[in-house]
């Protein structure tokens, strides 16, 4: 199957689940799903339909900023915005990337580690750096991050910016 | 006579010390460039035992603790544990522009940088990384070093 | 200098931990007499924080700190990320560039895989095969060294292309040294696949079937050893591959001496390849040009690094700063298909096993716990590969 036909596959084999797509790239496609339907993706393209195999979770911070009306300068509104979780699956030349969004007041999604097994790292990598909580997950324990790392700090969100400088997030009004 | 006795015995350390330290070498996060070299170092090109240098595998038999990387927060601890199991008297050698400064992991929220902030260093063998020429020289002086 | 190397004479400086040492293990592995039933890994001590690093770095920076991931293959990440650079600024890096990414990184490959069979071997005790393998790699040290001043991180990369060119006095050592080490190649094929004792150590070791390769999503030579033919210069062909392809090598034994015969079989590629690339390569531009500022977008780059593919996911808001830099390298998934495994073989096994993913060489300083129904042991790396030497004498 050429590469055209590859993504076509993907996206019908996802279309009722489906959000929204787009083709960010030509040998890509990104799918919006609910955060809801993810262990339906993952059983779909792995199992049901064998598209391919899972190449990389990238959890992605989405922080809400406020801009000043005077000096146009960005700031982070405390508390407030999205981690986004993108699963990304190839299969030759084409990737399909299943994208959800999680609030930071509940930034949890289903396991796929039922599904499969290896994607434990995945997860525990998105768990301790973005406060990613993946139900179900079967091993919490600290991955990469030192035993002394403060719990709840979570260095790839834009609001973290050096261990010595933490301040107890006062709550902003998010949108 | 004490004195003399106590010289001739200092001196004799300090050579069968400079003519075979046994050295142990620690990655304390670093990308592998460092280490790959100093491994090289023991392969027939270079050949650093016929210097008398060994490289073992315990602190407890150490003089020399050859050091890489840019001491994650991770490695902080153990480092500092190696360092005290080895006994006295104990010498350092950084490999790597990483342990001078953190070199290009400078400010890198889970890294210290200069090796120095966690163990007291004798040598810096500056480079990223270092062949194994500057590594050896950099132990050399070292034990250069120790002959004064 | 061939002085030869006795065993005893030293210790290759892979994980000597003092067992004394209340450490978390890196490793832990529950057994049940010899057998392994539960595997897992604690990483983390290599852990530097780039990823957030390179959103504080313009996307120049951040190709230096990109190539520092990995001091073992550093130009595939540096490539991967270039890629994803000039992906997102839509701009192609000229042809003569893309061949001179092709040829470093079939050098890098070289050196990598001779590295990995060096260590590899000491891992079982093999330590002569380790002199001679690594005493050869100098070889290609030398070349990477004359083309492009350094011998571990090149930094040929630019974003847009290369900074390095070659001349015709170093395609002529170039000829000569894929001459030389294609014939000691011959030699280390003959040893993997017909020494009796590196074969008790390897044949119907480690194996992974088919299946279970596919399914757990195993990538590089260890995939590829159990009949995969996944291969991203093939799959998706990046760089200079469209213009000199490489044929994938598999083999479908799926067990450690597939693994070695793999990536023994992947020189042979390489050295074609690089002779092809000399002979044949481009005229033109080392460079095209591409703004300090890069368009807003997402982009994915996969390349084909030693041990596998490696994906880099970049997003830019539009500035001269990444908004995130997504790395996951090929020793992920090869740990994590490879603890899955790792179930069900003999604790003796698991040095080689290990060692037959080549694993990111970093974790150094390997500890590994050792459980089992009547009592739990902390056993140094050091100690752990000895087991294995001493369990097959």
């Amino acid at each position: 199957m050429g590469l055209e036909d590859d993504l076509k596959l993907a996206e019908s084999l996802l279309e009722k689940i489906t959000i929204s797509t787009s083709r960010p790239e030509e040998n890509r496609v990104d799918i919006v799903i609910e955060a809801a339907s993810i262990k339906t993706a993952a059983k779909i393209l792995l199992r049901d339909g064998n598209w391919g195999y899972l190449s990389a979770i990238t959890a992605m911070d989405s922080p809400e900023y406020s801009i000043d009306e005077t000096t146009k300068e960005k700031k982070l509104i405390p508390g407030c915005g999205n981690v986004e979780v993108l699963y990304h699956f190839c299969r030759g030349a084409a990737v399909a990337t299943v994208r959800v969004s999680l609030p930071y007041a509940d930034p949890s999604i289903d396991t796929i580690c039922d599904i499969l097994s290896s994607a434990t790292l995945y997860e525990r990598e998105a768990a301790e750096l973005l406060g990613v909580v993946f139900r179900g997950t079967p091993n919490t324990d600290r991955l990469i991050l030192p035993e002394s790392w403060p719990d709840g700090v979570y260095p790839l969100r834009k609001a973290f910016t050096s261990l010595k400088d933490i301040q107890t997030p006062e709550e902003g009004v998010c949108s | 006579m004490a004195n003399i006795a106590t010289a001739v015995m200092d001196n004799l350390k300090t050579w069968a010390r400079v003519n075979s330290p046994w050295a142990i070498h620690f990655n304390s996060g670093s990308c592998n460039g460092c280490d790959i070299e100093i491994l090289a170092t023991l392969t027939p090109r270079y050949d650093v035992e016929r210097f008398g240098i060994k490289l073992q595998g315990s602190p407890r038999h150490a003089d020399v603790l050859i050091c890489t990387g840019p001491v994650t927060l991770q490695a902080r601890d153990r480092l500092v544990r190696i360092y005290e199991q080895m006994p006295e008297p104990k010498f350092v050698v950084a490999v790597g522009s990483c342990g001078i400064s953190g070199g290009v992991f400078q400010g890198c929220y889970n890294v210290v940088g200069d090796i120095s902030e966690v163990i007291p260093v004798n040598v810096y063998v500056p480079g990223c990384p270092p062949r194994p020429e500057a590594i050896i020289h950099g132990v050399v002086e070292l034990l250069k070093s120790l002959q004064k | 200098m061939t002085s030869p190397m006795s065993p005893e004479k030293f210790i290759v400086p892979i994980g000597p931990q003092h067992p004394a040492l209340k450490e978390p293990g890196h490793f832990e592995f529950t057994v049940n007499g010899e057998i392994v039933t539960n595997a897992s890994a604690r990483l983390g001590f290599v852990h530097r924080g780039m990823e957030k690093g390179a959103e504080n770095r313009t996307w120049v920076q951040d190709l230096y700190l990109m190539e520092r991931v990995c001091g073992i293959c550093s130009h595939v990440h540096a490539m991967a990320f270039a890629i994803g650079v000039e992906q997102l600024a839509k701009v192609q890096a000229p042809p003569r560039a893309q061949a001179i990414r092709v040829l470093i990184a079939e050098l890098e490959r070289i050196h990598s895989h001779l590295l990995w069979l060096g260590v590899a071997a000491h891992e079982g005790g093999f330590d002569t095969l380790f002199m001679y393998s690594w005493r050869d790699r100098e070889t290609v040290m030398d070349l990477l060294e004359t083309i492009s001043g350094n011998r571990v991180n090149y930094s040929a990369n630019v974003i847009g292309g290369v900074k390095i060119d070659i001349n015709d006095a170093q395609k002529d050592a170039l000829h000569k040294g894929m001459d030389f080490l294609e014939e000691r190649t011959r030699h280390y094929y003959k040893v993997v696949t017909e020494d009796e004792t590196f074969l008790g150590r390897t044949r119907n070791v480690g194996k992974m079937t088919f299946e279970q390769a596919e399914f757990l999503g195993a990538i590089g030579p260890t995939g590829r050893a159990s009949g995969l033919q996944r291969d991203v210069r093939v799959d998706s062909p990046y760089a200079g591959y469209p213009q000199f392809p490489v044929k994938v090598v598999t083999a479908t034994a799926g067990d450690l001496e597939a693994r070695f015969v793999v990536r023994i079989e992947e020189l042979y590629e390489s050295y074609r390849l690089v002779r092809e690339i000399i002979d044949n390569i481009p005229a033109g531009e080392l460079a095209a040009r591409v703004p300090r500022r890069i368009p807003e977008g997402e982009t994915i780059s996969r390349v084909e690094a030693p041990r596998g593919e490696l994906l880099y996911f970049l997003k830019s808001n539009g500035s001269d700063k990444p908004e995130r830099v997504k790395v996951r390298t090929p020793s992920l998934c090869n740990w994590a298909s490879v603890l899955v495994t790792a179930v069900g073989h003999k604790l003796a096994d698991m040095p080689m096993i290990l060692a037959g993913i080549d694993p990111c060489f970093s974790c150094n300083d390997r500890v590994v716990t050792v459980t089992d129904h009547s009592n739990s042991n902390q056993m140094s790396w050091e100690a752990l590969r000895q087991y294995g030497i001493e369990f097959y004498k």
